[in-house]
């Protein structure tokens, strides 16, 4: 992609050179103008392609309008090329779902808007990336920044949430590929992160972040359908929450949380404003946490239990997986970039009976983990690293994966970004500066 | 944090995060106080603003937190900081309202100056500003359909529910669904990023609620940057007195340049460059020009 984003800019500068005609303002250009930006780029020693842009891009109309469009009239600029970009052109690995019964395992990419399909013994000791068998890309898809994932093998659905650029879940089937639009979509909450099925109840569980909040609706709930319950208010401890494990087999519904809390209140510009909340509540920065509530619960109810405290570890816990075979929870810690699992009975400053984490194991920036009690298994993806690491069940410490599977080759940085929409200039460090 | 010269898919250089930094993995707004080295950030899921130091690096707790009742905060948005006046601006859509506070206040604080009211047309305000040359704060406000949809500029000292000394927007504009501004302090030229031009779709729900009487459309991906090429975001410029109805002086757009999803706009002075972030990525353009003194379009000399 680099080489394409290149190649298209020396194109465009191309382009300029040989087929745009000076404006009458780039010929009054005086040799004092023209040598302070070639002072300006001789002192940062860009590229030939970079200088060949900026020297175009110089010439571009400054009073005749612009060449390529009618509008604003008479502006300055137009469609100018950067002289630097700085993007990863690769997938990344956020939510995993893991199907043992099609031995598929499916990855929410949130860089690039895509879903990826691949064999669930797929990975390995190779450097180069692997093949999905199936993905799912384009405008068609109505993919945003997408998060959670989850698959129902029964069906051979799988399912992700929009965490922002359109609030939907969007389901696909084993039969999707490319650039195709969605089975059934359904509208969420702004911000909602992970979906968690329910088969039993037909039900599915959505975290939402702004809102502190989980919403419940059908299974198969499509277009505005209103949830059927929502947990949410301030005996929840629901702070931030992402991960989330609709745990059937013991009525409970398991959720990580970041520990972020405000009493949000509408902010759309369609709605007013509102005054009339009550008493005036301060945001608050607490702990991470894994709460535990009934599964039935409705409204402002508080959990059951709550894992939570210096002895935790927890540090930004994402995705959570339930083993139950072992009574285990496994999290997704990507403060620390390690694997925490907790007996699913632990309450409150509990010690993890297992940590994998050190450099050995290969995990940077875990967004999700997923358990596969049939082949004995632990996958985490890794936002950090464009891997996802494939470990033993009961792996713990500082230890290698078993496998690794790669979706960019070894070794290729990635930016880090998840909706980057806001910079600043570093003046003193001459560096650039961008929230996420 | 990337070095400035940062080229293709590069790691950044440092990373502020993790459960002590106080930070969230939701945050939509960064300034730069050059002369006290400090970096701030509002956090809208902890209705509070964090000040760190230059050089914080890693899993590093702020120096200073903005956070409590006396504070009003509830979902900021947006910072901007005026290290010449000494204070810290917080744009709230929660709010309506531009909230200053001393660059210095920590905890439980009470702003300084508030502008909010329905003089002000504020409402979802996603982009702010100071200029402490010219005495001005702009801020970037959003509406559905109708109101005022634009960049609100006002007295820097402006308090309470005031009317803006100047407004740029209309159809003309075609300001629609933007976010963050910048000013540069030599000319005060106005950038602004904006993501696409159609106006803000209405969300299906209310926070966790659904909007009552709320129909799907085809197209409700108002935050896509998909690139559709009749709506395509741009970085727009304006002079510091421009007001009303008008087009950009100045513009940066696509297609071809991966600048479909503007949203956010940084500005490097002294190498005249103007950095665009959005769709995951961003990119620096090199424009002396557009660090000039801006003529009105039309006129027979851009130059000064």
């Amino acid at each position: 992609m680099r080489r394409i984003l290149i190649s298209t800019a020396a194109a465009t500068c191309i382009l300029l050179f040989a087929g745009g005609e000076r404006s009458p303002q780039a010929n009054t250009d005086g040799p004092s103008e023209m040598t302070a930006l070639d002072d300006l780029l001789a002192e940062d020693c860009i590229d030939e392609v970079a200088t060949g842009i900026a020297q175009a891009a110089r010439r571009l109309p400054q009073e005749g309008g612009v060449t390529s469009d009618e509008w604003p009239p008479n502006a300055i600029g137009g469609v100018i090329p950067p002289i630097r970009s700085v993007s990863d052109p690769f997938p990344t690995f956020d939510g995993i779902a893991l199907d043992t019964v099609n031995d598929k395992v499916i990855f929410s990419d949130e860089n690039r808007h895509s879903l990826l399909v691949y064999d669930r013994t797929a990975g390995g000791a190779s450097n180069d990336p692997a093949e999905p068998v199936q993905y799912v890309f384009g405008p068609k898809t109505k993919l945003g920044f997408i998060a959670g994932v989850e698959v129902d093998p029964v069906r051979k659905e799988f399912y992700t949430v929009n965490n922002d650029s359109g609030d939907l879940l969007t389901v696909f089937s084993y039969g999707d590929h490319g650039n195709v639009q969605p089975r059934r979509s359904l509208t969420l909450p702004h911000q909602s992160w992970d979906v968690s099925l329910a088969p039993k109840r037909d039900e599915m569980a959505i975290t939402v972040q702004q809102s502190n909040a989980i919403s419940f609706y059908k299974r198969g709930a499509t277009g505005t359908a209103a949830p059927i319950r929502t947990i949410r208010g301030l005996a929840t401890e629901l702070e931030d929450p992402h991960g989330v494990y609709f745990d059937e087999a013991h009525n409970e519904i398991i959720t990580a949380n970041h520990g972020n809390w405000t009493q949000i209140r509408p902010y759309s510009p369609y709605d007013p404003q509102t005054t009339d909340v009550g008493e005036y509540k301060s945001g608050a920065f607490h702990p991470s946490a894994i709460t535990f509530h009934a599964a039935d619960a409705n409204g402002d109810v508080p959990p059951l239990r709550t894992i939570e405290g210096d002895l935790t570890g927890l540090n930004w816990p994402m995705g959570i997986d339930v083993d139950q075979t072992r009574d285990e929870i496994a999290v997704a810690n990507y403060g620390d970039s390690s694997v925490r699992v907790f007996r699913r009975g632990d309450r409150g400053n509990a010690q993890a009976v297992r940590v994998i984490r050190g450099a050995l194991t290969q995990i940077v920036g875990p967004v999700s983990v997923a358990i596969d009690t049939k082949n004995d298994e632990l996958w985490v993806a890794n936002y950090g690293d464009h891997t996802a690491s494939v470990f033993p069940r009961t792996a713990s410490g500082n230890v290698r994966p078993k496998r690794v599977l790669r979706n960019a080759p070894k070794d290729t940085p990635t930016c880090g970004f998840t909706n980057a929409s806001a910079a600043a200039y570093d003046t003193k460090r001459d560096a650039i500066l961008v929230p996420n | 944090m990337f070095a400035r010269l940062a080229n293709g898919n590069v790691a950044p250089s440092r990373v502020i995060e993790g459960q002590a930094t106080n930070l969230s993995r939701t945050m939509h707004g960064i300034a730069y106080d050059e002369i006290n080295d400090e970096i701030i950030i509002p956090v809208a899921l902890s209705g509070a603003v964090l000040v760190f130091k230059g050089d914080a690096k890693g899993e590093v707790p702020p120096v200073r937190a903005i956070q409590g009742t006396r504070t009003r905060l509830v979902r900021p948005h947006t910072v901007a900081v005026d290290p010449v006046n000494n204070e810290i601006l917080t744009a709230d859509p929660s709010m309506r309202a531009i909230v200053v506070f001393d660059r210095m206040a920590s905890g439980n604080v009470a702003p300084k100056r508030v502008i909010s009211g329905p003089k002000t047309g504020l409402l979802d305000i996603v982009g702010l500003a100071a200029d402490p040359i010219r005495n001005v704060i702009i801020g970037a406000s959003r509406k559905g359909n109708g109101d005022q949809v634009g960049l609100f500029i006002f007295d820097r000292l402006a308090n309470g529910d005031v009317a803006p000394k100047a407004f740029i927007g209309g159809p003309k504009s075609k300001l629609a669904h933007f976010r963050q501004v910048a000013i540069d302090p030599g000319t005060g030229n106005i950038f602004l990023a904006q993501q696409n031009t159609r106006m803000k779709q209405m969300e299906a729900y209310v926070l966790d609620k659904p909007r009552e009487g709320f129909k799907l459309k085809d197209d409700d991906d108002d935050d896509s940057d998909s690139g559709r090429l009749d709506t395509m975001g741009f970085v727009a410029v304006y002079a510091p007195d421009d007001n009303g109805d008008i087009p950009p002086r100045a513009i940066i757009k696509g297609p071809g340049i991966r600048l479909a999803g503007a949203a956010g706009v940084a500005l490097n002075t002294k190498k005249k460059e103007i950095i665009a972030v959005g769709g995951n990525g961003f990119q620096t353009f090199l424009l002396p020009d557009f660090f000039r003194a801006l003529k009105k379009p039309g006129s027979t000399n851009q130059q000064p």
